[in-house]
């Protein structure tokens, strides 16, 4: 049972760091019909952005402020930032393209990805960089019951995922700026003539998705330590399936996506092998999306006749 | 329907990439390899004759670009000090393979189009080595790598082919013996990183592991995967040892951080990528490798220091390029010395000819038939708590 549980968290962690990636692929896959993958290098940015932080603080071996205040510094910039960072990727690369036929802007997406990346490598090189998030944070803090460990860090990153999913949620469907965001995903032209500002809230759809990216990259850095230009692709990668897996377009579906993957990968490696994990897991969704091609909680569109 | 298509497609085409564990960087191969850059020479008596290119193959971007960027550095050093000494012309062609074997191929094929490459530097990756091999035995081009260490590169497909280092027959056993007569596991955990460098190690440990009685655990994680807490969990009591014969330091570094987190004491037994001070810091771990560490040689010192002004942080991996780059300048000044123009064919003929007393790993150069070195040996080194590297053994 141990085990399990240990499987459990370590798939959730993963888990939701797919889920927040996924979520901003379908948010911006509902308004504009655009798989942006740039967005996994968004993620890579915001990892950078928290780094950068903890060594603003003093680094993490001799951090000069309390880490509550660290961390909360990491998140708000690393949001901020990489949000800000969508909306102008929105600005100057997508809005010019929106009215192009649909390969144009998915070329520039993967422009935009090899940009961002080839740009950060020129400027911050290639070395991997560490968080330690064990020098500030130690192991011995979180859940420990026998062989169970589970790092609080870990528990940090699942709490808050859930959060802002919840929060997510909440905009879209219960505030003004969602009921604009779902008229222009339902129907771009018909929003605009009701007098939605289709700009504002495209660029504040980008922002929310992106911040989310960029929240994400600062948790995988404190999970996983390590961090390095080209850590967006394979989570990119993952989170875009998860997406639509879950059915793109779909918040609760790039949530459950994301979940669904990184639970499977970690019951795979741990109940089979690493060697079969993506096999298995990548045969798993081609079923599911050969079962239902609009995903897990996609909806079929109404076709007009 | 057509979106809905369009999609399941474009899942279904993310997911075999995904699963393959390839890289995007497969995609950008036209516009990262990039092109030749001279570094040449200043200094000495200047033979136009000698105004010639080595071709440097190395992944100066991508998930080891922190190993290529090192032996791009060194490989630059030796140029520069080969001038000097020689008054040689000689200039470096970069060529970033990204540790990818369809990379290696479009910058081999640059160099073998470039009339002034005579010799090239690299490739770093066995797996590159066995891609890039038909086409320099078919230009006469001779290469010499200061890392693939693949026993198979040798076995007589490659006539152009040489290496500075050891054999992974030589190191592969070597480590497993270590880890059996002196770390004395019930039973162990391997991990291949599903590159041929690695899967290489794994062939020759294993047997070795087996027929000692020891209970292995095989499993294989693809290079890109930065949590391993999944696979950490299935280390269980009787596991006192997890080795790793990767190429990325950092992976390894996450690895015993996972290991930490949920509270085992495993010692990590890794291989020359995770010789990397700095950045594999786990205390206790081993790491063997098939370079030395220079800054321990006393006759290196000069060296050492113009290499740390030239790269600061530096392991394993730059000092066997050093020597593979030497090897191919004092090929090309002898044949100037000589009279004759280099070309691929008298510069080949040179380097089988090499005959070095010493040299910058510590031991002489001189390569048998195969186009191994003569003698290579293997180096093991223990970390402190400090994370500092010591020499424990070596053949």
């Amino acid at each position: 049972m141990h085990f399990f549980i240990q499987e459990l968290v370590n798939g959730l962690t993963q888990g939701s760091l797919y889920a927040l990636i996924a979520l901003g692929y379908s948010m911006v896959y509902g308004v504009l019909k655009l798989l942006n993958f740039a967005h996994g290098d968004l993620y890579m940015v915001g990892a950078f952005i928290g780094y950068f932080v903890i060594q603003w603080f003093g680094g993490p071996m001799a951090l000069s402020v309390p880490v509550p205040l660290v961390l909360l510094v990491m998140f708000v910039l690393a949001g901020g930032g990489v949000g800000m960072l969508g909306v102008a990727i929105e600005r100057f690369a997508y809005r010019p393209l929106r009215d192009a036929p649909r390969i144009a802007p998915l070329i520039t997406a993967l422009g935009v990805a090899f940009l961002l990346e080839n740009t950060m490598l020129l400027l911050f090189g290639a070395s991997y960089r560490d968080y330690n998030t064990s020098a500030f944070i130690s192991f011995s803090t979180g859940i420990h019951i026998g062989p169970l460990n589970v790092d609080i860090v870990r528990i940090m990153v699942i709490v808050l995922s859930i959060v802002l999913m919840f929060a997510l949620t909440v905009i879209v469907n219960r505030t003004k700026l969602g009921r604009q965001m779902r008229a222009v995903a339902s129907d771009r032209e018909a929003a605009e003539m009701l007098g939605i500002n289709v700009d504002y809230t495209i660029a504040a759809t980008f922002f929310l998705g992106s911040a989310l990216a960029g929240i994400a990259g600062v948790m995988a850095g404190l999970v996983f330590n390590q961090i390095y230009t080209l850590m967006g692709f394979v989570a990119g990668l993952k989170a875009f399936t998860a997406a639509v897996v879950g059915g793109i377009g779909s918040i609760p579906g790039a949530m459950l996506g994301g979940m669904l993957i990184g639970i499977a990968e970690s019951f795979v490696t741990g109940y089979i092998s690493s060697t079969y994990t993506n096999l298995i897991v990548f045969g798993i969704l081609i079923a599911v999306m050969l079962a239902r091609p609009t995903g897990l909680l996609g909806r079929v569109p109404l076709q007009k006749v | 329907m057509k979106g809905r298509t369009f999609l399941a497609l474009t899942a279904l085409i993310a997911g075999i990439a995904a699963g393959c564990g390839s890289s995007k960087s497969s995609s950008t191969a036209t516009s990262a390899a990039s092109g030749t850059t001279s570094s040449a020479a200043a200094g000495g008596t200047t033979n136009s004759k000698c105004a010639v290119s080595i071709g440097v193959e190395a992944p100066l971007t991508g998930m080891v670009a922190v190993l290529g960027q090192e032996q791009l550095a060194f490989a630059q050093l030796a140029v520069k000090m080969d001038n000097q000494a020689n008054g040689t012309n000689i200039s470096l062609a970069q060529g970033d393979t990204m540790l990818m074997p369809a990379q290696a191929t479009t910058v081999t094929q640059q160099f073998i189009s470039n009339a002034k490459v005579v010799g090239v530097v690299g490739p770093a990756g066995s797996q590159e080595v066995e891609a890039v091999g038909p086409l320099m035995t078919r230009a006469g081009m001779p290469f010499i790598t200061g890392s693939a260490t693949n026993t198979t590169l040798t076995s007589g497909k490659n006539p152009t082919f040489f290496r500075v280092v050891s054999r992974d027959d030589v190191q592969g056993p070597e480590d497993a013996h270590y880890v059996v007569n002196h770390l004395h596991p019930k039973a162990l955990m391997i991990v291949d990183d599903q590159e041929a460098y690695s899967t290489g190690l794994v062939s020759s440990m294993v047997p070795v592991f087996k027929s000692a009685g020891i209970a292995v655990d095989h499993e294989s994680v693809s290079q890109k995967v930065t949590d391993f807490s999944a696979l950490v969990a299935k280390v269980n009591a009787n596991t006192t040892v997890v080795v790793l014969p990767w190429q990325v330091a950092a992976n390894a570094q996450q690895f015993g951080k996972n290991l930490a987190e949920q509270h085992k004491k495993v010692v990590i037994f890794g291989t020359d990528g995770l010789f990397s001070p700095g950045t594999f810091t786990i205390n206790g771990s081993y790491v063997s490798s098939f370079g030395p560490d220079i800054t321990a040689i006393p006759s290196d010192a000069s060296l050492v220091a113009a290499a740390k002004a030239a790269y600061p942080k530096f392991g394993t991996f730059g000092p066997p390029v050093y020597a593979a780059t030497h090897v191919v300048d004092e090929a090309i000044a002898s044949v100037c010395k000589s009279g004759q123009t280099p070309t691929r064919s008298n510069v080949l003929a040179a380097i089988k000819a090499t005959n070095q007393p010493t040299s910058i790993l510590g031991q002489p150069i001189k390569f048998d038939a195969h186009g191994d070195l003569v003698g290579a040996k293997w180096f093991l080194f223990k970390i402190n708590p400090q994370g500092k590297y010591t020499l424990v053994t070596n053949s």
